[in-house]
């Protein structure tokens, strides 16, 4: 596998260092090659820059795929709004010509060049797409047979589909894919491909992004599931923040919040703290609870292999 | 005034369409949002009564409606037409003001949480690029004054 570069994004950095962790854990532990660059700015983010200033907008983003580009390096990042904002630079300015010329003429005042060219991936598409099933498997120690998890994929992992062209914008599968990988059932919701809403936060109408939560964690809380698993760093904030100020309100929805490389990281024998689970606001006790007896019970194929290993030998003996 | 940001021809084959509104979390969800009639409004020339309502802050650029437009246009480039409408006459939220004047000054959203990333035996973050960034936006700036002044 070729080296790749880490965008990290502001929001992991800032408020959510143990995502980091848990992210470079299971990097680490899979041997992915994968380097820290320096000098990356904020992607940057789409609501409180492209909706002041698009130009900015274009060349900052230019900017930062033009670090990677220096390095020869492809860009993976496990944040779904940094991948998004980048991939639409990017694919704005190869599609124009004129635009991308005015960008790298400023940026040669600095001494960068943007040519359009590293590939640019979310960190599921990468895992489902280039790391494979197979070495997923061989790293994994325990399954999550038995265990209901609701996928929630996040607007920006597949969208706008022009600029990131990685799965079905409105009928996405790898995440989902990743997450039988893992042995656990993905459970169908129909609130599976809705915008958490938490963007609504970010222009203080913190009322309606609650609003916009609980819709999601309502429907969770019914479904029964035993948690559910994100990969974006903005969704996180809704669900596992948002869940708990509500919870503290009195609201009880009881939906553990993981992302993606927490359930890797756990399957692949990483324990809780190595993964920084203690620091999610919503307790994941109960998902590990239930975890350690579903695994602990004989699977009902083990069960009925005996009882035949059993009468075989039984027959044997007539 | 808001020619050149918006393409009226597909802006009014989307007046008479709407399809994506039943797959706008918004529209589905919060009372009163309804980007058809922002975009009525917009081609009518009375885009201006929008500035200083929250409803166009309300989209969350989920791109869900520029997927399913046949035009791939959506209701979403009326919408950011109308938050750069809203943001250049200094109508929008404070929280937009305070992020991006933190953007412009660090080139970031927020620094790496130094005691946090210490407990957790995080190695230290590849160094900011501010410097850079505030000298290419300086250049920007200029660049932008430069052909204002033409």
């Amino acid at each position: 596998m070729k080296e790749f570069a880490v965008f990290w994004g502001c929001t992991i950095q800032a408020r959510f260092p143990f995502l980091e962790k848990s992210v470079r854990t299971v990097m680490e532990g899979m041997g992915l090659p994968y380097r820290d660059l320096s000098g990356f700015t904020c992607c940057p983010e789409k609501s409180l820059v492209n909706n002041v200033d698009h130009g900015l907008w274009l060349l900052t983003g230019a900017r930062n795929v033009a670090l990677a580009e220096a390095e020869g390096l492809n860009i993976v990042s496990p944040c779904t709004g940094c991948v998004s904002n980048l991939s639409t630079v990017k694919s704005e300015l190869n599609a124009d010509p004129r635009k991308k010329g005015e960008v790298n003429a400023l940026l040669n005042g600095v001494g960068r060049r943007f040519e359009g060219r590293a590939g640019l991936s979310h960190l599921v598409p990468f895992f489902h797409d280039e790391v494979g099933a197979q070495r997923i498997r061989s790293a994994m120690k325990k399954d999550f047979k038995g265990m209901r998890v609701a996928v929630h994929y996040g607007c920006h992992m597949m969208r706008p589909s022009h600029a990131l062209k990685n799965d079905d914008p409105l009928e996405p599968k790898k995440f989902d894919n990743l997450v039988r990988t893992l042995g656990a059932e993905s459970v169908d919701h129909s609130t599976k491909l809705m915008c958490c809403g938490q963007g609504l936060d970010r222009v203080d109408q913190h009322d309606t992004a609650l609003h916009m939560a609980r819709l999601k964690l309502r429907e969770l809380k019914n479904r029964a599931v035993d948690a559910m698993v994100l990969c974006c760093p903005s969704c996180f904030l809704q669900f596992d923040n948002n869940q708990h100020l509500m919870e503290k309100e009195g609201e009880r929805f009881g939906v553990p919040v993981f992302y993606f490389t927490d359930l890797m990281g756990l399957a692949m024998g990483y324990t809780a703290d190595e993964l920084g689970l203690g620091l999610h606001r919503v307790d994941a006790g109960p998902f590990l609870k239930k975890w350690e007896e579903v695994s602990s019970r004989p699977s009902s194929r083990t069960a009925f292999e005996e009882e035949m290993r059993a009468v075989t030998f039984a027959m044997d003996r007539l | 005034m808001l020619d050149g940001v918006l393409n009226f021809d597909l802006l009014d084959k989307c007046s008479k369409c709407g399809a994506c509104f039943d797959v706008c979390p918004s529209c589905l969800n919060i009372e009163g949002y309804d980007p058809r009639a922002v975009i009525k409004d917009i081609l009518a020339g009375q885009s201006g009564r929008w500035a200083s309502s929250i409803h166009v802050w309300q989209c969350l650029e989920c791109h869900q409606c520029l997927e399913m437009c046949y035009q791939h246009y959506g209701f979403e480039n009326a919408m950011t037409a109308m938050r750069l409408y809203a943001t250049a006459k200094g109508m929008h939220p404070p929280q937009v003001k305070r992020g991006w004047d933190m953007f412009v000054k660090t080139g970031r959203l927020g620094e790496p949480a130094a005691a946090g990333r210490k407990k957790l035996g995080l190695p230290e973050p590849g160094e900011s690029g501010k410097e850079e960034f505030l000298k290419l936006l300086k250049l920007y700036r200029e660049a932008k004054k430069g052909s204002q002044a033409q």
